[in-house]
């Protein structure tokens, strides 16, 4: 995945350096960023395991980032409802010190809510009044690399404690009473181009953590961490040493011709297999967790670099694959991939959901679905891997897969989706998935380039917008079991940020012009509406506290589609 | 630090034409080694040797860390940046950045300096470099650089012989002449 900015990718393939550039240049504002501090509420009690795996059913808490393990993102609670959230309303707007990019899940724990800004700042504050118990800035270190913005999408929580990843690829726990900092870990190398913007799971006292950097010649992975002390468990490398070239795939997962040159491919990697260690292969979703099979499920992003694929050939595995390994050890179980040998950036970054729908056999089995940047919902089972169905495009599709070329082909989807990362919601009465999608006309243009040493931007090629093709984007609901559109509602602009679907059969999702909406579950009818002043592009989260339920979303503005800043977390409640 | 091991090597031999090697106070041990060649202030004299003052601090360790992993070459720099830990270079890349960057007289060819201009919109230099082409992060200040020293670089990506770049600077010099890139030169260094 990498994230373009729209001003950016209109330009020659000189811009390759400058979605850095530009990325990296914007400061955080805020001076005087903390209010005066209110003394923690008595009511923050230690998260147990048990209470982290009865999320998706407590309306009480929201305390994973996407909801729960499954990540269904599937609040229980309907007090808030279709038939009464024309009159929802402001509660208190929280603003941090901090004018730049949000994508924060925040989190709530018995009436206490962390959140997460660009530039690894952390929150704690009163979830009914917006009042400040502790602000906590991350001490960043000399030398970070990250292409798309300094965001951060939010905190797990385990006991006690609160872990975040951060931009210079460390894992900081935090005591959440008082925000102190507990441990540090590093996880990988900044000057190699790994930085972390995912928010963790923990799972039986491992914090698990994927990996950005798949546009800076990484080598990507999945990490498990001790929550007592940040030593490392394990490691699941999204390339494996050995095997990466796959099976030489033609088609893609929905059986259309990639136009590969196989046997070009196979004497290139006769000559050098050595690549495997800067392939790319970033993660940039938090894992689900599946209890009783102990297994995790996630997908892998794109290989590096981006366009140019010469210079690795084979199918280039696990990239652009969705991938389920064993929670204890990290060992591989399966994986199932959707472009092989992507020179695209169409890649595989939105959150993994475990749900269930209809097998192909008609019975309902237990699956793992994932929404692809080539705008389908990709349904796999979650035993084998195998996928069972993919959806209809949920938006325009032409040309696939025509190669990039010197000059620049034109393609859709552009190369930020379909679905960007924005996590899927699910509702699991209506087995439907609601998905946010980008429209963005592009041109793909490769370019020889070796690997630069890691620091560099390394896209071996340009993406660019079309100046004279309209951009918008679409809230589109999937059924599961047909993989049919349910309904769709086009926005004025791309959709980035996530979803969140309510027991009230309510579907929330935010715009980058600041609009905030409440859509009817079944039809796509807008039921609620209301403007935060930025950017909404982050995804919501729903909670109750003494009896009354909250709807919060973070609305700064976006990095990538270079959506209005703003730095504000808007709550809102009945009245 | 090593760096200082070789300064009798390197810097007796090309300190030739350079009027100090003087580190000022306050500098970062290893100063006086790039001092004999960028100047005690990072204001080079010799017009093939890049001023370093004002120059971003993330461009210098690049290549100050591509000098020494080969990726990029040069039979002066690689040698001296063979030494340096990763340290050395964050001190000395921060350090060069904060100095002041003085005008270096360069007398240029007006029609040039506009053809260069007109190219340089062409070909967007500024949507990296910026638009006073102070550079950002990791792309580099080509503002008041010496003439010679960028003619060279914009010669070298063209003809690949320097190829440290991703893949953007090779690309772009693809399609300029050998008269575009001597116009772009008398562009930047006339920038102040």
């Amino acid at each position: 995945m990498i994230e373009r900015n729209n001003k950016l990718i209109r330009m020659a393939i000189g811009a390759a350096g400058l979605a850095l550039s530009l990325c990296v240049n914007a400061q955080e504002t805020g001076t005087a960023d903390t209010t005066v501090a209110k003394p923690m509420s008595k009511s923050l009690t230690p998260v147990s395991q048990a209470m982290l795996d009865n999320a998706a059913s407590d309306p009480k808490n929201w305390i994973h980032s996407n909801g729960s393990y499954a990540q269904t993102r599937y609040y229980p609670g309907s007090q808030v409802n279709a038939g009464n959230v024309g009159k929802l309303r402001p509660a208190f707007v929280f603003q941090t010190g901090v004018l730049e990019s949000m994508e924060t899940s925040p989190i709530v724990v018995n009436g206490v809510m962390f959140l997460t800004t660009s530039f690894n700042h952390v929150y704690a504050i009163d979830a009914v009044t917006g009042e400040e118990f502790w602000h906590y800035k991350h001490k960043m270190g000399p030398i970070t690399t990250f292409c798309c913005g300094p965001n951060n999408r939010g905190v797990a929580i385990d006991g006690d404690r609160l872990f975040m990843g951060t931009l210079d690829a460390k894992l900081v726990a935090l005591d959440a009473k008082t925000g102190k900092v507990l441990w540090e870990t590093q996880i990988a190398d900044p000057d190699k181009g790994y930085s972390e913007t995912m928010a963790p799971t923990v799972v039986d006292g491992k914090v698990l953590m994927g990996t950005n950097g798949g546009e800076y010649g990484i080598r990507g992975f999945v990490k498990a961490f001790d929550a007592k002390d940040g030593h490392l468990l394990w490691t699941f490398y999204t390339i494996p040493d050995k095997g990466q070239e796959g099976v030489w795939a033609e088609k893609d997962a929905t059986g259309r011709v990639l136009h590969r040159d196989i046997a070009a491919e196979k004497a290139a990697l006769a000559k050098d297999a050595s690549f495997f260690q800067t392939l790319g292969g970033g993660v940039w979703m938090t894992p689900s967790v599946d209890r009783k099979s102990h297994m995790i499920y996630f997908v892998v992003g794109n290989p590096s670099p981006d366009l140019y694929g010469a210079i690795r050939p084979g199918d280039n595995l696990y990239t652009d694959s969705m991938v389920a390994v064993d929670l204890e050890t990290g060992a591989y179980k399966w994986h199932s991939q959707y472009v092989p040998h992507d020179v695209w950036d169409l890649d595989a970054v939105s959150a993994t959901i475990l749900t269930q729908a209809k097998g192909a056999d008609g019975k309902v089995t237990d699956v793992v679905i994932h929404a692809g940047k080539t705008g389908h919902v990709y349904v796999n089972d979650r035993a084998t891997g195998k996928l069972i169905r993919f959806s209809e495009a949920m938006i325009p599709q032409e040309n696939m897969w025509v190669l990039p070329t010197k000059e620049g082909a034109r393609m859709l989807p552009g190369a930020n989706g379909g679905v960007e990362w924005s996590p899927m919601a699910v509702n699991p009465k209506l087995h439907m998935a609601y998905a946010a999608n980008l429209h963005q006309p592009m041109t793909y243009q490769v370019e020889e380039a070796a690997y630069p040493g890691g620091s560099k931007l390394w896209l071996g090629g340009a993406f660019k917008t079309i100046p004279s093709e309209e951009q918008w984007g679409q809230l589109v609901a999937v059924n599961l079991d047909s993989g049919k559109v349910m309904w769709k509602h086009k926005t004025p602009q791309p959709l980035i940020g996530g979803v969140l679907a309510t027991a009230g059969d309510l579907v929330f999702n935010g715009e980058a012009n600041g609009w905030y909406r409440a859509y009817d579950a079944r039809t796509g009818k807008v039921l609620w509406s209301f403007n935060c002043g930025a950017g909404v592009n982050s995804p919501g989260v729903a909670y109750m506290v003494n009896g009354k339920q909250y709807v919060a979303v973070a609305a700064g503005g976006n990095n990538q589609i270079d959506s209005k800043r703003g730095n504000s977390v808007f709550v809102f409640a009945l009245p | 630090m090593k760096i200082l091991l070789l300064c009798g090597t390197i810097a007796a031999t090309i300190a030739v034409s350079q009027v100090s090697a003087q580190a000022p106070a306050g500098a970062p041990a290893g100063v006086d080694v790039c001092a004999a060649c960028h100047g005690a202030d990072g204001n080079s004299t010799n017009p093939l040797y890049p001023i370093l003052a004002q120059q971003t601090a993330r461009y210098i360790y690049l290549q100050l860390k591509d000098f020494k992993e080969g990726r990029r070459k040069d039979p002066l720099m690689s040698p001296v940046a063979a030494t340096l830990e990763q340290a050395d270079m964050l001190k000395l890349a921060d350090w060069f950045s904060k100095q002041k960057a003085k005008p270096t007289g360069f007398k240029p060819d007006p029609a040039k300096v506009e053809a260069g201009r007109k190219k340089a919109d062409e070909v967007l230099c500024s949507m990296c470099h910026g638009g006073d082409f102070v550079g950002q992060n990791e792309i580099p200040r080509e503002a008041g650089q010496h003439y010679e020293y960028v003619k060279k670089q914009l010669l070298d990506f063209k003809a690949k012989r320097r190829t440290n770049d991703a893949g953007n600077m090779t690309s772009v010099t693809s399609t300029l002449s050998d008269d575009d890139i001597d116009d772009l030169a008398q562009f930047v260094a006339n920038l102040h």
